[in-house]
Order: C-alpha cells, then sequence, then structure tokens
C-alpha cells in the first residue's frame, strides 16, 4: 500500500508498539494459501491421484505444510507417533484423510492475502522453498538426514508472512502507509519469534523449532547447533539464488557460518553447482 | 607460499588412530602436528559412529528396563520417541569426550590443525584451512589415519532420506515402524538389534546363513534369537536385485526369490571404504590396493618406509581399539622404540544387543588347529548376578588345549560381555590354566563367575576323558 505522505515517526513507533503487542500476546494467526488447498482437493478427486502427488503438492506451500503437520499431530488423529514430515504423514493417515486435512485447514483460515505484497508474499514463499531445498543438498553434502534439513529450511522464515499480514492489518486499520523498508525491518525483527510461538504452538519438532528460533544467531542454539547451522547456510543460499543483488556471491561465502559447519571452499563451489536444480524445483512450485 | 612449518612427525587424521600416533610421538620428545579436515577431533567414532551408536544403544537399553520395571511399578512410557529424545546425552557425551582429547594434545604440545590435507611428495604435505588458505608441511614421518566412510554401492540409492547409511541414520527425526538392515556386519547387527529393541520391526538382510561370520556360531544364534523375541527377523541366504523407494512411504527391497520386503526406512551397512581420494597419496609414491586400502607391514608401514597408514584404511573390522593400537604401534616402530605383540590379543567387542565379546581362539579355530580341544560353558543363568540384572540369556565358553590345561580363547554373549572379555585377555598375556581360575576367589554375585564355572566344566571333562582313558 504505498503512499507519498510519510507516517510521522511517532505513528510508526505506535504501529510497531501493537505489533509487539499482538506478538507477545499471541495474537497471530497461521495463514493458508487457498490456491494450494484447492489444488490438494483437485488432486484428491483425480481418479490418476496417488500419494506422492498429493505430498509434492502440500510440499510446495509451507503455511499448508506445516498446518497438516499441526493437524496429524493433533488428538483429532492421535497418531501412534509424532507426525514429522509429509511423508510420514501420507504414510500414517494415507490420501483421504491428508486431504480433509487439507481441506479442513483452507477452511479454517480462509485466505492468506496481504492486499497490495502479492509479490512479497510470493518471494517469501519462493524463498523458503529454496531454502528447503538448499537444506537437503547441504545436508546430503554433511551425511545427515536430510527429512529434518528440508522441515528447517522451509519453515524456517515462517514468521515472515505472518508478520507481514499482521503489521499490514494494523496499518489498515489505523489508516498508516507502511514502506517496504519498514516492514523488512520489522518482518526481519520480529519473525523468529513470531516463527518460534507457531512452532511451539504447533508443536513442530524441537530440532525444527530450535532452528527457527536460532538459525541466524546459532552460536546462542544449546541444542541442535548442527540444525541451525544447515538452515543458515541454506537461507544464504536461498538469498543469493533468488536475490542475487543483495546476496552476491562474495557477500554469500563471506560468512562464518560455512567454516562452522566445516564446509571448505570447494563444497561451496559444488552447492553454488545445485543452483539451476534448486531453482527448477522453485519455479515447478510456482504459487 | 610462505616456507613449510617442519616437524618431526605430521599425523593426517584425528580419529582414534591419529590421536594415539599423535600422543605417542609427543610423548616421546617429537616436535607432532595433527591435522583434521573436520572441526571436532576424534574421527567418525565420535560424531557418527561408536560414541553416537552406543549412545542410542545406552537409550534403548534404559528404555527396555524401565518397560520391564513398568510391569513391576506400574508406570508406562510414551509409546514412540522422537530419536533426538534418544540421544538427548550425546551432545553432552561428545562435548566431554572432545573437551578431553583437546586437553591431551595440549598437555602433550601437539599442534592441531584444521584443514584438509594431501601429499605434494613423501615427505611434504599441504595443507589447506576451511577459509581456503594453503600452509605446507614437511616431516620426517608421516603417520595417515584418514579413517574410512560407508560404502553406498552403486545399485542402492542411498538419498540420506528414506535410504541411509550409518552416517545418516542417526539423523533420524522419528522412530520408523519399520527397519530394514542391508548387511550382517558389525554396524548392521548393532543396528538392527538396537532399533529392535526399541520397537522397531527389523528386517536384517545378508548373503551369509547367518549373521557376524567370524563370530562364534554359538553366540550369533543367541544374538538372533534376541532379534526374533523382539519381533524382528534375519533373513539369511538372500541376494537382493533391486532397492527403491516407492515415493510414498515405503522402501521396496526386491529380493532374488521375488520376495519385496517393505518397509518405511532402510539402512545400507555393506562395509565401509578408506577415506584415500583427497590425500594425493600416488605424490608420495604409496600403493593402494585393489580394494582401496594401503598394504602395510605388523607395524603399519607402508611400502614408503617413513609413511605409515593406521585405523580403518588398512583393514577391517573397523574398531576403535585396534585402530588406536596401530597408531601407537607405528610411532613406537618409526621411533625405534619397543613395539611388543598386543596386536596379536586385541579383543573384539560387538555392541548388539545382547553384546558379544571375543578374545584368543574361538572353538571352530581350536578344532582346526588341536582336533579335539574341550570347551567349558557357563550359561549367565547360572550366576545370582544375571538372575538379579533380569539379564539371564548369556553365555561363556572357554576353549583350552586337549588337555584342559592351556587356555587358548574365550567367547561370551550376554550383558557386559564386553567388559568381561578382559579377564581372559590377561589370562592369555599371562598364560594363565584353566585351573587358575578355579584357585581364584571372585566377588559375589559377579559374571566373572562364569569364567569358574565354565574352568570347571573343562576339568570335569578332563576328570571324564581320563576316567575313559583309564577304562
Amino acid at each position: 500500500m504505498p503512499s507519498d505522505i510519510q507516517p510521522a515517526a511517532s505513528q510508526l513507533e505506535q504501529l510497531e508498539q501493537a505489533l509487539v503487542q499482538k506478538i507477545k500476546t499471541g495474537d497471530v494467526e497461521l495463514p493458508l494459501l487457498p490456491q494450494a488447498a484447492s489444488k490438494v482437493m483437485a488432486l484428491a478427486s483425480d481418479p490418476n491421484a496417488d500419494a506422492a502427488k498429493l505430498s509434492a503438492l502440500i510440499h510446495q506451500d509451507q503455511a499448508l505444510a506445516a498446518h497438516v503437520l499441526r493437524i496429524a499431530n493433533s488428538p483429532a488423529y492421535m497418531p501412534r507417533s509424532p507426525v514429522v514430515s509429509l511423508q510420514h504423514a501420507v504414510a500414517m493417515l494415507g490420501i483421504t484423510l491428508l486431504s480433509e486435512i487439507a481441506f479442513t485447514a483452507s477452511l479454517k483460515t480462509g485466505a492468506f492475502k496481504v492486499p497490495g505484497y502479492e509479490d512479497d508474499v510470493k518471494q517469501l514463499w519462493r524463498h523458503s522453498l529454496a531454502s528447503g531445498a538448499f537444506a537437503k543438498e547441504v545436508a546430503r553434502m554433511r551425511r545427515v538426514n536430510v527429512e529434518s534439513a528440508y522441515l528447517c529450511g522451509l519453515l524456517h522464515a515462517i514468521g515472515k508472512p505472518v508478520v507481514l499480514r499482521t503489521a499490514t492489518t494494523l496499518a489498515s486499520q489505523q489508516r498508516i502507509a507502511l514502506e517496504k523498508p519498514v516492514l523488512s525491518g520489522w518482518m526481519a525483527g520480529y519473525h523468529t519469534e513470531v516463527g518460534s510461538m507457531i512452532a511451539d504452538k504447533w508443536g513442530l519438532p524441537k530440532q525444527v523449532a530450535v532452528a527457527i528460533q536460532y538459525y541466524g544467531d546459532y552460536d546462542h542454539a544449546t541444542e541442535f547447533r548442527q540444525e541451525c547451522l544447515l538452515t543458515c547456510v541454506a537461507n544464504r543460499l536461498a538469498s543469493h539464488l533468488l536475490t542475487p543483488d543483495e546476496m552476491p556471491e562474495d557477500t554469500l561465502r563471506d560468512h562464518s557460518v560455512f567454516a562452522e559447519l566445516n564446509l571448505y571452499p570447494q563444497d561451496i563451489d559444488t552447492l553454488l553447482l545445485t543452483k539451476d536444480q534448486v531453482l527448477t524445483i522453485v519455479n515447478a512450485m510456482n504459487l | 607460499m610462505s616456507t613449510p612449518s617442519t616437524y618431526d612427525i605430521i599425523v593426517i587424521g584425528a580419529g582414534p588412530a591419529g590421536q594415539k600416533a599423535a600422543v605417542q610421538g609427543a610423548k616421546a620428545g617429537k616436535r607432532v602436528a595433527l591435522i583434521e579436515r573436520e572441526r571436532g577431533i576424534g574421527g567418525s567414532c565420535v560424531y557418527r559412529g561408536t560414541i553416537p551408536s552406543k549412545t542410542l544403544r545406552e537409550s534403548a537399553l534404559q528404555l527396555d528396563r524401565l518397560k520391564r520395571a513398568g510391569e513391576v511399578f506400574q508406570f508406562s512410557l510414551k509409546p514412540d520417541m522422537h530419536i533426538a529424545t534418544l540421544l538427548s546425552r550425546l551432545e553432552q557425551v561428545v562435548q566431554a569426550h572432545d573437551s578431553f582429547m583437546s586437553q591431551q594434545l595440549r598437555r602433550n604440545g601437539i599442534s592441531l590443525l584444521h584443514g584438509r590435507a594431501h601429499f605434494l611428495n613423501d615427505h611434504t604435505i599441504e595443507m589447506q584451512t576451511v577459509d581456503g588458505a594453503q600452509q605446507q608441511l614437511t616431516a620426517g614421518t608421516i603417520v595417515v589415519g584418514t579413517g574410512s566412510r560407508p560404502r553406498s554401492p552403486q545399485e542402492i540409492p542411498v538419498d540420506h532420506e528414506h535410504i541411509l547409511d550409518s552416517d545418516s541414520l542417526l539423523s533420524m527425526m522419528y522412530l520408523p515402524q519399520s527397519l530394514t538392515v542391508i548387511g550382517g556386519g558389525v554396524i548392521g547387527c548393532e543396528y538392527a538389534s538396537i532399533f529392535a529393541l526399541l520397537g522397531v520391526e527389523v528386517t536384517l538382510i545378508d548373503r551369509a546363513p547367518y549373521p557376524l561370520q567370524f563370530m562364534d556360531r554359538e553366540l550369533v544364534d543367541q544374538f538372533v534369537q534376541g532379534l526374533e523375541q523382539c519381533g524382528s527377523h534375519y533373513r539369511g541366504e538372500c541376494q537382493i536385485t533391486q532397492v527403491r523407494w516407492d515415493q510414498v512411504a515405503h522402501v521396496l527391497t526386491t529380493l532374488h526369490d521375488g520376495t519385496v520386503v517393505k518397509s518405511e526406512k532402510m539402512l545400507v551397512a555393506l562395509g565401509r571404504q578408506a577415506n584415500i581420494e583427497d590425500l594425493g597419496l600416488e605424490a608420495a609414491g604409496v600403493t593402494v590396493s585393489d580394494k582401496g586400502l594401503i598394504p602395510v607391514n605388523q607395524y603399519c608401514q607402508t611400502n614408503i618406509e617413513h609413511i605409515y597408514a593406521v585405523g580403518d584404511m588398512v583393514s577391517g573390522p573397523a574398531l576403535a581399539s585396534k585402530a588406536m593400537e596401530q597408531g601407537r604401534r607405528a610411532v613406537r616402530h618409526a621411533l625405534n622404540l619397543p613395539v611388543g605383540d598386543a596386536a596379536s590379543t586385541i579383543p573384539l567387542g560387538i555392541y548388539t544387543i545382547p553384546e558379544m565379546a571375543s578374545i584368543g581362539l574361538d572353538e571352530k579355530s581350536a578344532r582346526e588347529r588341536y582336533k579335539d580341544p574341550l570347551i567349558g560353558r557357563a550359561k549367565f543363568e547360572e550366576v545370582a548376578r544375571a538372575q538379579i540384572s533380569g539379564a539371564s540369556h548369556g553365555l561363556l565358553k572357554m576353549v583350552a588345549d586337549p588337555d584342559g590345561d592351556r587356555l587358548l580363547g574365550v567367547q561370551i554373549v550376554g550383558d557386559s560381555a564386553t567388559e568381561l572379555v578382559h579377564l581372559g585377555q590377561l589370562a592369555l598375556q599371562s598364560s594363565a590354566t584353566v585351573e587358575s581360575f578355579i584357585d581364584n576367589v571372585f566377588n559375589f554375585p559377579t559374571y566373572a563367575e562364569t569364567y569358574r564355572i565354565a574352568a570347571l566344566d573343562i576339568l570335569g571333562q578332563v576328570a571324564k576323558r581320563r576316567a575313559a582313558k583309564a577304562a
């Protein structure tokens, strides 16, 4: 909602206070993309559809994926063991139930819409998908399980769209126009806090919750340090892939996280060779 | 490039073998550099192998004890757990180990360098640090101990997600409902029994009719029985024709007879391969065998006399204890210090559930060499300690010469087998007689009593033989 009229500093401060208040009270809601949900429904009614297609489709949407996991783990379904990945959810619940969950999730929150910020939202999804895909590549290189890495990469910035929507809703209510740098600053500043709340509320696996909270501050992680490091690397690689102007290769490499994860310059070269592959995945999942 | 740093000894790889080699060199007053490509020290043993798997094993055993106690004390456990919960102590264990080892290296004045090393020639190493800087080092003696990694056969698509190797297995997020393990060696059997005890339906598949071919058959039979009691299975004499992830929920393993084994996850445990590719061994003139191992003599000397190779890159089995001894021996030999013959009595310890251990000759080898050796058996159910611990499944076999006089070997399966075997090791090293186990007083109740029972069994057989001869 760009405007030529700049809000006064005090207005922005008040707005930020209101945002902080909402975050502190947990007054934030997980959004869903109805488009993805409708695709799920279409797939479910397709006689040629199979569980692999359904799983892949849900994977395209971090919010839906997380929502499905949360519901799959809820007392309503009482899984034998915690459902921590979509493959696991498919195995545990089957196509029909999973489709129902996806449909229910879409009904519950209606639409994820941030009027005027569609491109930003899309960019966030693309970044999350790229982070998830890169996280898998890094995990394979470090010979650790990629399942956990993907989830950490995909969901690490789950707080950002929530902050964006909450802030823009507040701004709309108070008739204040927000500039993108302000929003970007708020998203960067508050998304880990919101992400942690979401992780807690959804009962996400502990390593994913820790990665969401500490991927940018891994020295303060008291456990799952490897997942935090891996997510940090994946996040940087995703930024380099999607916004090379903001994250040129020199800037990408110039970070201690690579050495912390014991990735040598040749390892970074190898990871960069997967850029096209990751971009293909991101484009294939274009929402 | 600056002038190369000069050392007396360069050790490449800070796993168990490299550490012991470096410490031995430093204790002899030599200037030692220890190069490690990973950030931590300890190698696969600490981060991906021995310590993580034993930590998981300990959790499995504790859970099993609690489950059994729960029947008496009427409490229940959560039916399933995240792997991370079962490994919650791992970071503490690894940190404590890392801290202790770092102190030991510092105390001995060893230069610990973080980087990837490769030979420029037989006396010069070039090291690249993680930030890309280059450094050259030279030394009169070089010890290579870069360890090994799981072997990934081309025909099996290890993706570290559904089809895992022993490196990626423990970073699984949750316990699967079912697990196929390919390979009946030490790693395959250890993990098969751990996951079976944790309630996972395990199918262990191997070409051989029974797993752990190098171990005493009686011991292995008890292991297989234990696996089956947990609801898991061993499928021997099986050739695998195809492994694939069905893109949905299962790994499908097709066997030569057309049978398809379905499981949620798979562990590929088909041996290990030495980490030699990046070492530039050809620049130093070091020979590599067709199997990708470095041939060495009994002192771990390669074909280049001042270059030694130790640990997994020399030969299997990949045991930390063996690697440590090789590291120590190599450097003692290089420095013309007495080496000793400890290598001939390295015990085998296998951390399956139940665990197994062996020292000296087993029954089969003794029969080949002595025709009619005497075998004394002591079942754990005969000793009070096993009854108290609720671990009465176990067996100690004592192998003696046909006169029942000289001890030739000891094999054990059951609780504490890997500790108990050291009593037999000392007895073998000191050439103790079978009778000496009867002349000693053992604490009561202990598992060590089984030695006395097995010795009595042998002496009983000696008496019968004598009586038969006299008649």
